[in-house]
């Protein structure tokens, strides 16, 4: 076992993990956030997306030794207590989850997205999005919250703080 | 004036799903989210030959791995576990079977067959140690195409059936040979439907706990039918019943595919037991893509008259279920063939069916169960007719339906469709995508080099079913309960694995009730909590989850209006419960509150409540109509309450010099009775129509010739992304059903036939100057350019 540190939302943590261990299971079991998803471990469902030093990762083809110094925020990092992020909000509102299980991946890929272009047409959109797989959907909601997180992340940078409950 | 607004919690509001913030901020728990101290990791070793005989396992080194706590031969599995029972046994049906293990004793029948197990401190410990463990094998002559499985000389799987098929079965009424000679027209076609799969993004997933000191088991599954799965374990371990807890909290997809039978239920909970310790498994995705969903090859003839009225159908049908399972799959192509002849007065029908064992992974049940191939093939069978006769495939259709005055209906399979208006999804689909538009900028286009081409594809979606003596039930069990606060538990044998069920009940429960949906709590998927039900599966939730709940409320409503009405001081029927109070009907003045009812009637049963059973709870079950198990005098039975419809419309784009299919435009009018929840009844559309859409053009398991899967990941395996899928454009249509508790009909399994049919379709509408005849599914860009090809050569 090798000692390691991580700046989990916010949070310090030093954690023990074997040098074999992925990033998203160290996250999981080590760190104890359960949000982060395992869907493949190959890289291509995006369910253990995380955000690692700023930008979204696939935690899965990740070693968690290799992030070792390293600041991720997961999808347990978005909501303030009980106020919803207006992607989460959004997401709730144009019921585009079901089971639930890529959601962490969609949440912040989409706030990604928005962060970087607050005003995405629908190819970014999609382009975006292209990266997680969803089964339940069929994605049109997805967009459609996109869009619509996008359109209350247009208003919160007038209005800020744009929290709804 | 302005109709009042329905609240989004009543029925037929669309109330956001209940679990929502659990599951946004990763709260939610999924199974693997369960980490209770000193639970152990299995790994499971399969088979690397598709056909053979186990001489030796050599688990010495895989125990010499530090951490390994057991290694587990089937064998010694056997000493201790039993077979594990089927959720339909192929012998109540009069076909062959064999027993299934959770670890292969003496041969394997497919690549990735279970043959050991390892249990381990950790996930890596246990997976470096099954590479480790050495299985020698015979190696015998395998079989992966089911028609060739057929031929005398075949390998066979099981050397004490007399060949490769599961059974064998006729299906139809009416003189089919007749009915040909006289048609006007006659055209046939052969189709085949490549093996695509379910695949949650959640995989299966298991935590068994065995407590040796109370002798009692508790699993945590990702799986639909949490009671079913407690009989099989206390069946293959030879457990009472009442020793083992099934909890299936989350669940994270499962279409199907999460239904019991699987051979690691029973494994994972013998480790738990052979080791002291609770044990997890966890799928991995090569595993999960190792279920197939459908394989079938399908020959049809079709008779009609001049004006495109289709008299007869024979349909010959070889489905290919891999090697048997003890899951539902194997008997979904039944449904393949019994849901044919559609939504169309075909009076002459003869369906063979030949179900084939190969050796390849299991075919597990799959959302559309079959009656996805039945609409493919119908469906393309109309646009033959229209084809051959020269006649618009929407007009066709139009004359062929069932005409909405007709119904009940019963075809020539059997089935007795309850209600419906199919002719009015096509005038709503028609109306909505443009069709006449359409067509005008197609012959535009062509002389372009674009070629568009625009698919129909109906669909009859049979909801609700029970076969008797399997548990395939059609009823199930509600509990409803109030507290001395006035607070409602409902505890269902129904579950949800994300559809959203849940909410769906929560409104009828409090619009029964008469009380806040904030104040309804649900339970599902808990053994020990909930009544014994059959967890979910066949658009069953809401018909009868929603059925035995509405009449759970009921009960306890009017037990709050009877002692209402005594403190009110008024006769029962001038009180009513609705929003949170007992009040009178004319004088909404003189109430009072629930919780204070209930207070009353738990606390001072004997000062106010003489004559009143002081309990706020019911448990009843709800069994729909129109199921009858009673053989016809063509020994048909009728195994459905009801039937969705839905008509598909879909717009392409066909890109000739690269084989590309692009979805323009899709309209689907869809028809399940009355909607409880309209947004969740869409969802439920719009993911069915995705995975239909996934395996009409780019999902396919390929096996290598030893059987081997080559699309074991979603690099090759290719579940459609976001830009894939255009914007579904719904239309509903409400004919309710007279058969089922609200008139609901069942959502979730339309859009699978229905997308792969209209994408078929709408290729070969597009294709049509070049000649091409599509001849099955999926329609990948190779296969699409190698039809091109193959009708320039004609």
């Amino acid at each position: 076992m090798t000692a390691m540190r991580l700046t989990v939302n916010g949070v310090q943590r030093e954690i023990d993990v074997d040098p074999r261990t992925l990033l998203v299971h160290a996250i999981r079991e080590q760190v104890g956030l359960t949000g982060t998803h395992v869907g493949c471990l190959t890289g291509d469902c995006g369910a253990c997306t995380v955000v690692l030093d700023g930008r979204t990762a696939k935690s899965c083809s990740v070693l968690a030794l290799s992030a070792d110094g390293s600041a991720v925020d997961t999808v347990e990092s978005l909501a303030d207590g009980d106020d919803l992020h207006p992607v989460q909000q959004a997401f709730w509102d144009e019921f585009a989850f079901q089971c639930g299980f890529c959601l962490p991946g969609m949440l912040l890929t989409a706030k990604e997205l928005l962060e970087s272009t607050p005003d995405p047409d629908d190819a970014q959109v999609l382009a975006a999005l292209n990266g997680n797989l969803c089964r339940c959907t069929g994605y049109n909601t997805i967009v459609s919250a996109v869009r619509k997180a996008s359109g209350c992340a247009t208003t919160c940078v007038k209005e800020s703080p744009c929290r709804k409950s | 004036m302005a109709a009042p607004t329905l609240p989004d919690s009543a029925i037929g509001g669309s109330a956001r799903k209940r679990d929502g913030a659990a599951l946004l901020t990763g709260r939610a728990r999924f199974v693997d989210d369960h980490q209770p101290d000193g639970a152990l990791h299995a790994h499971v070793v399969r088979s690397t030959v598709a056909h053979g005989r186990i001489l030796s396992i050599d688990t010495a080194a895989a125990e010499a791995v530090p951490g390994v706590v057991l290694v587990l031969t089937g064998k010694r599995a056997a000493e201790s576990a039993g077979p594990v029972p089927y959720f339909i046994d192929p012998a109540a049906r009069g076909g062959n079977r064999t027993d299934i293990r959770c670890l292969q004793v003496d041969e394997v029948v497919f690549v990735g067959q279970p043959v050991a197990a390892v249990v381990a401190a950790t996930r890596q410990q246990a997976q470096e140690a099954a590479a480790l463990v050495a299985v020698e094998y015979e190696v015998l002559p395998h079989v992966l195409d089911a028609e060739e499985a057929l031929l005398p000389d075949a390998p066979r799987l099981y050397p004490d059936w007399p060949g490769n098929v599961v059974m064998h079965n006729r299906y139809g009424t009416g003189d089919t040979d007749a009915a040909l000679a006289a048609a006007d027209v006659v055209v046939s076609g052969e189709l085949r439907i490549g093996r695509s799969t379910t695949s949650p993004i959640e995989p299966r997933g298991y935590l068994a706990s065995w407590n040796a000191a109370e002798g009692k088991l508790t699993v945590h599954a990702s799986c639909q039918n949490p009671h079913q799965m407690r009989w099989m374990l206390a069946t293959s371990l030879g457990l009472d019943e009442g020793d083992i807890r099934i909890v299936t909290a989350k669940v994270g997809g499962s279409f199907g595919l999460k239904m019991q039978g699987h051979p690691e239920e029973t494994l994972v909970a013998l480790l738990s037991i052979l080791t002291g310790s609770p044990v997890k498994w966890i799928e991995d995705r090569r595993e999960t893509l190792m279920a197939g969903a459908r394989q079938q090859v399908h020959r049809f003839t079709v008779g009609a008259t001049a004006d495109g009225r289709i008299t007869a159908l024979v349909n010959n049908i070889v489905a290919d279920v891999g090697a048997l399972t003890a899951q539902a799959g194997w008997a979904m192509p039944n449904m393949s063939a019994t849901t044919l002849p559609s939504g169309y007065l075909v009076p002459d029908c003869r369906i063979e069916l030949d179900i084939v064992v190969t050796n390849k992974p299991p075919v597990n049940a799959a959302r559309g169960f079959g009656k996805d191939a039945a609409h493919f093939v119908m469906e393309r069978a109309v646009d033959v007719v229209a084809r051959e006769l020269g006649l618009d495939p929407a007009e066709v259709r139009r004359r062929n339906f069932i005409p909405a005055d007709r119904f009940p209906y019963r075809t020539s399979t059997g089935l007795n469709i309850d209600s419906g208006d199919f002719v009015g999804l096509l005038d709503k689909v028609c109306d909505t995508v443009d069709y006449a538009g359409i067509r005008r900028r197609q012959a535009e286009l062509r002389p372009l080099g674009r070629y568009l081409g625009i698919g129909l594809g109906f669909e009859l979606t049979p909801e609700s079913s029970d076969s008797p003596g399997t548990f395939v039930s059609g009823f199930d069990t509600t509990t409803v309960r109030m507290s001395v606060t006035g607070m409602v538990t409902v505890l269902t044998g129904v579950t949800s694995p994300g559809g959203g069920n849940d909410t769906g009940i929560a409104q009828i429960v409090a619009t029964e009730m008469g009380v806040p949906i904030e104040w309804v709590e649900l339970v599902q998927g808990d053994t020990d909590r909930c009544p014994n039900g059959f967890g979910n599966f066949s658009g069953r939730s809401m018909v009868v989850g929603g059925g035995s709940a509405t009449l759970a409320a009921r009960d306890v409503r009017d037990k709050l209006a009877l002692l209402g009405s005594r403190m009110l001081a008024v006769p029962v029927d001038r009180v009513e419960v609705a929003d949170g109070v007992v009040r009178v009907v004319d004088d909404h003045e003189r109430a009072l509150a629930v919780p204070d009812v209930a207070r009353a009637l738990l606390t001072r049963a004997f000062a106010i409540a003489d004559g009143i059973e002081p309990v706020l709870e019911s448990t009843r079950a709800y069994k729909p109509g129109n199921i009858d198990h009673v053989p016809d005098q063509f020994g048909r039975i009728q195994p459905y309450p009801t039937y969705s419809s839905s008509l598909h419309a879909v717009v392409v784009d066909v890109d000739v010099e690269t084989g590309k299919v692009v979805l323009l435009d899709y309209v689907m009018a869809h028809d399940c009775g009355t909607m409880i929840n309209p947004a969740l009844v869409e969802g439920q559309a719009r993911g069915a129509v995705a995975m239909g859409l996934g395996s009409a053009l780019s999902e396919q398991l390929v096996f290598g010739e030893d059987g081997a899967l080559l699309s074991d990941r979603f690099k090759t395996y290719l579940l459609p992304r976001a830009g894939d899928v255009p914007e579904l454009r719904m239309v509903h249509q409400v004919t309710p059903s007279p058969f089922t508790m609200h008139g609901n009909k069942g959502a979730g399994e339309a859009g699978v036939g229905g997308a792969q049919a209209a994408v078929a379709n709408a290729v070969e509408d597009a294709l049509a100057p070049f000649g091409v005849a599509v001849r099955g599914v999926p329609l990948t860009p190779p296969v699409v350019l190698g039809l091109i090809d193959e009708a320039a050569a004609r």
